[in-house]
C-alpha cells in the first residue's frame, strides 16, 4: 500500500483511470443518446465501436504512410459506423419502434450476431493492431512518472467532444428537436417534426460516437474479435449508473467506472471486477434511475 | 444463354465423366467405409485466430492420409461442429455427434473448460476423446481416465520448459501478471514451483490477476512497476496481452523488468504488435522461420511450403497441431487395426513415438499425453523490421514432465477429494 503517500504516481492513476473513463463516455453517451429518443436498448452497440477499431486498422493499412494518416482515419472512421448506423436504422429498428422491447432486444441481440459474424468474414480471425502515431508513441513525465503520450491525446480529445455534444444539444435547433424527442416523441410529431428522420438522424450520431471511441481506442487494445463484448457490458453500467438517456449522466458515470476500475484494482486486487457491479448495485437501489436519469412517470 | 443451355447435354454429359474418372483416378485413394470423427471446436468469435489455422493443419493431414490410402483401406473423415467457446453446446454437439453422426471418436477443444467437459461427456458414452488444441494438464492428469487422449502439448511442459530458461537468468525477484481462471493459475502454480525447485532463493514481489478479456491493463502495469521485481512472467494470452504490452511500452515497463511470457512469442500477437513488439521478452513459441530450427529439422521448410501453397498463410503453432493431431489419431487405429474404441485405447496405452517435420513426439502410453518438443526464444526485430523470435533453444518435453507416477498421485488424489 506504499501508493497511498506517492503522489505523483496517484496522479499519473487518476489521469488513466480518467482517460479510459473518456473511452467508455463516447460509447455509453451515444446508446444512452439512441435509447433517450427511439427507447430501444441497442445491444449492438459494442458492434458499433468493434467495427470503427477494425475500419481503423483497414484506413490506416490502405491510406499513404503520411504523418497524417492516423489522423484522417480517425475521421473517416467513424463516418463509415455512422453509415452502416444508418442502414441498419433504415432498414430494420424502423420496423420495430411499435413493437414490445422485448422483440426489439431480440433484433439487438441477433445483430451482435451477425455483425460479429460479417467481421470475421471481411477482416479474418487474426489479431490486429494499429500503431500510435508516432508522436504519441512514448510517454512524458507527470511530476516525474512516465504517462503514455496517447491517453494525453484522449484525455484532450474527450472533452472537447463532451462541450461540442453540449453545444449541439443545448444551442442548436437539432438538438432542441432531440431532447424534445426524449420528453415527447408523439407530442413532437404532432407539432409536424419529421419524426422518422430525426431517429435515423440520432442512431446514426450514436454509432458515429461509439466508432469514434472504437477508432480512438484501437491503439491501446488488440483490435479482435470479442471486443464489443466487453465494451458493451461497461457501458451498459455506465448508462444505468449515470441513467439512461442522460447525457451529463454518461459524462460522470464514466469517470467513475474509470477512476473505479483504476484504484479498485490497486486497492481491492482481488475483488476488482465485484467493484463495478457492486457500484451499480448500490446507485440502483438509491436512485434507480441513475444519479441524473428522470424516473419514468 | 438460349446456346448455352442447348449446348448444356453434352457438357453435362462430359463433366459428369470427368467427375467419374477424377474418382477413380488414383490408384492408392482411400475406398472403404470412412473412419469418422467428431471435431468439435469454436469456429466462430474470437478463437477463430487459432482454430481456423489448427483446422486447416487438420485438413492438410487428413488429405495426405486420405490420398495415401486412408488407414486400414478407409479414408478418415472429420465432421466438424463450432461450441461457441461454451462446455455446453459442446457436450450438445457431442451428443449429436455420437447419438445421431454415430462417429467413431470425438475430437477437438481449444477452451480447457470445453475440453474438460467433452472428456467427461465421453467417459460417461464410452466415447474415445482426443483433446487436440487445449492445453490444461488436468485433461489427462487430476481428471483423466480412459476414454481420453491428449495429442498437444499441456502446460505443464511448457511452463516447465519456460521456467527452466528462467532459472538460468540472473534474477531472484519475480512477480507475475496472469488472467484469473483455470489456465492463468495453472501456469503460475507451474512456473514459480518449478523455478523454486531450480533455483531455491527466488522470491515473490507482487501477484496481479486480472479478469480474463480485461482491456485496461495500467493498473497492473503501475503496480508491476512498483512491485521492485528483476522479472515477471505474463500468462495473459492473445488480444488480452496485445493490449497489455501496447499500454505497458510506454511506461518503460520492459525496460525496467524483464518480461517472460507463455504466448507473446505466436504469430497472433507479434505479427499484430509489429514495431510495438517487447524486443527481449523471453517467451515459447514455434519458429519455423528460424535457421537453427530448419537446420535442427530438414523436412520443416517443405512442411511450411506445402501449408502455404494449400492456405496462402503462414504456419501456426495451432497448424502443427492440428496436422500433428490427425497423424496421431490415425496411428493409434493402425497399431490397434481395428477403429473400434477397446482396440484403439489398448493401442494408445501401449505408447508410441512418431516423427514430425518438427521433431519426435512421444504418446506416453500411462496417461495417454503427447511429450513434444519444446522451443523457448527471444523476440527480435528481424531485418525487414518485423517481431520475430530468434535464439531458439530446443528441449523435449520429456525432460521435463511429470512422470508416470507422479501422474498416478494426482489421479489417486483427485479421486479422493471427490469422495
Amino acid at each position: 500500500m506504499s501508493w497511498i503517500t506517492n503522489g505523483p504516481l496517484i496522479t499519473v492513476q487518476v489521469m488513466s483511470g480518467l482517460s479510459v473513463g473518456m473511452l467508455l463516455f463516447l460509447v455509453s453517451v451515444g446508446m444512452s443518446l439512441i435509447f433517450g429518443v427511439t427507447r430501444i436498448v441497442n445491444l449492438a452497440h459494442g458492434c458499433f465501436y468493434m467495427v470503427g477499431a477494425y475500419l481503423m486498422v483497414t484506413l490506416v493499412e490502405v491510406l499513404p504512410d503520411r504523418a497524417w494518416t492516423f489522423w484522417l482515419a480517425l475521421l473517416l472512421a467513424p463516418i463509415g459506423v455512422a453509415l452502416l448506423g444508418g442502414v441498419i436504422e433504415m432498414g430494420l429498428l424502423r420496423l420495430i419502434y411499435h413493437r414490445d422491447p422485448l422483440m426489439q432486444l431480440i433484433l439487438t441481440f441477433g445483430l451482435i450476431l451477425v455483425i460479429g459474424t460479417l467481421v470475421l468474414l471481411a477482416w479474418g480471425p487474426d489479431n490486429k493492431s494499429v500503431s500510435r502515431p508516432d508522436a504519441l508513441a512514448g510517454s512524458v513525465k507527470i511530476f516525474g512518472q512516465p504517462f503514455p503520450s496517447y491517453y494525453v491525446l484522449v484525455l484532450a480529445l474527450a472533452p472537447l467532444v463532451a462541450v461540442a455534444l453540449w453545444l449541439v444539444f443545448y444551442r442548436t435547433r437539432w438538438g432542441m428537436l432531440v431532447r424534445a424527442a426524449t420528453v415527447d416523441r408523439e407530442m413532437l410529431g404532432a407539432l409536424g417534426v419529421n419524426v422518422a428522420a430525426l431517429y435515423t438522424q440520432v442512431f446514426m450520431f450514436g454509432s458515429w460516437l461509439a466508432g469514434f471511441g472504437g477508432a480512438l481506442a484501437a491503439p491501446t487494445v488488440a483490435v479482435a474479435l470479442g471486443m464489443d463484448g466487453d465494451v458493451l457490458t461497461t457501458a451498459f453500467v455506465v448508462v444505468v449508473i449515470g441513467g439512461l438517456g442522460s447525457f451529463a449522466g454518461s459524462f460522470i458515470g464514466a469517470l467513475l467506472v474509470g477512476l473505479l476500475q483504476s484504484f479498485g484494482i490497486l486497492v481491492f486486487p482481488a475483488i476488482s471486477i465485484v467493484l463495478l457491479f457492486a457500484l451499480m448495485a448500490v446507485v440502483l437501489i438509491v436512485r434507480p434511475w441513475g444519479l441524473l436519469g428522470r424516473p419514468e412517470p | 444463354m438460349r446456346i448455352r443451355l442447348r449446348s448444356g447435354m453434352p457438357v453435362v454429359a462430359i463433366f459428369t465423366l470427368v467427375l467419374v474418372l477424377l474418382a477413380t483416378a488414383g490408384p492408392a485413394a482411400a475406398q472403404g467405409k470412412p473412419i469418422r470423427i467428431g471435431e468439435i471446436n469454436s469456429y466462430s468469435g474470437l478463437a477463430t485466430v487459432y482454430t481456423f489455422p489448427y483446422r486447416e493443419g487438420l485438413l492438410m493431414a487428413a488429405k495426405e492420409i486420405n490420398d495415401a490410402g486412408g488407414v486400414m483401406g478407409r479414408p478418415i473423415e472429420f465432421i466438424f461442429r463450432d461450441d461457441k467457446l461454451k462446455p455446453d453446446e459442446a457436450v450438445k454437439a457431442a451428443r449429436e455427434l455420437v447419438g445421431q453422426e454415430k462417429v467413431d471418436f470425438l475430437a477437438g477443444c481449444i477452451s480447457s473448460g470445453v475440453g474438460l467437459a467433452i472428456s467427461a461427456y465421453a467417459k460417461e458414452a464410452k466415447t474415445l476423446y482426443f483433446a487436440t488444441h487445449c492445453q490444461t494438464s488436468r485433461l489427462t492428469w487430476d481428471d483423466g481416465h480412459k476414454y481420453v487422449a491428449h495429442t498437444t502439448n499441456n502446460v505443464n511442459q511448457y511452463v516447465r520448459a519456460l521456467a527452466k530458461k528462467a532459472s538460468t537468468l540472473p534474477y531472484k525477484k519475480w512477480a507475475h501478471i496472469s488472467p484469473d481462471y483455470e489456465y492463468g493459475h495453472n501456469v503460475w502454480d507451474e512456473f514459480i514451483a518449478y523455478l523454486k525447485l531450480q533455483k531455491p532463493d527466488v522470491q515473490v514481489m507482487q501477484e496481479n490477476w486480472p479478469k480474463l478479456g480485461e482491456t485496461d491493463h495500467s493498473s497492473y502495469v503501475t503496480a508491476l512497476l512498483q512491485s521492485n521485481a528483476e522479472a515477471f512472467i505474463s500468462s495473459v494470452w492473445g488480444a488480452q496481452e496485445i493490449a497489455f504490452v501496447k499500454q505497458a511500452r510506454p511506461f518503460g515497463l520492459f525496460d525496467k523488468v524483464k518480461f517472460i511470457s507463455a504466448s507473446v512469442g505466436n504469430p497472433d500477437e507479434l505479427d499484430p504488435l509489429g514495431k510495438e513488439a517487447p524486443i527481449g521478452a523471453i517467451t515459447p513459441g514455434f519458429a519455423w522461420y528460424d535457421d537453427g530450427m530448419q537446420k535442427r529439422h530438414p523436412k520443416l521448410a517443405e512442411w511450411v511450403k506445402k501449408y502455404q501453397d494449400r492456405t496462402k498463410k503462414e504456419p501456426t503453432l495451432g497448424a502443427s497441431w492440428g496436422y500433428a493431431s490427425a497423424y496421431i489419431i490415425v496411428e493409434a487405429i493402425k497399431r490397434a487395426k481395428s477403429a473400434e474404441t477397446d482396440k484403439v485405447i489398448a493401442a494408445l496405452g501401449e505408447g508410441y513415438e512418431m516423427e514430425f517435420p518438427w521433431g519426435k513426439v512421444i504418446m506416453r502410453g500411462c496417461d495417454m499425453q503427447a511429450i513434444p518438443p519444446q522451443w523457448v526464444g527471444t523476440v527480435k526485430m528481424n531485418a525487414q523490421n518485423k517481431p520475430v523470435l530468434g535464439d531458439i533453444e530446443e528441449t523435449h518435453g520429456k525432460d521435463v514432465i511429470k512422470s508416470c507416477d507422479e501422474v498416478a498421485k494426482l489421479r489417486a488424489a483427485a479421486a479422493e477429494k471427490k469422495k
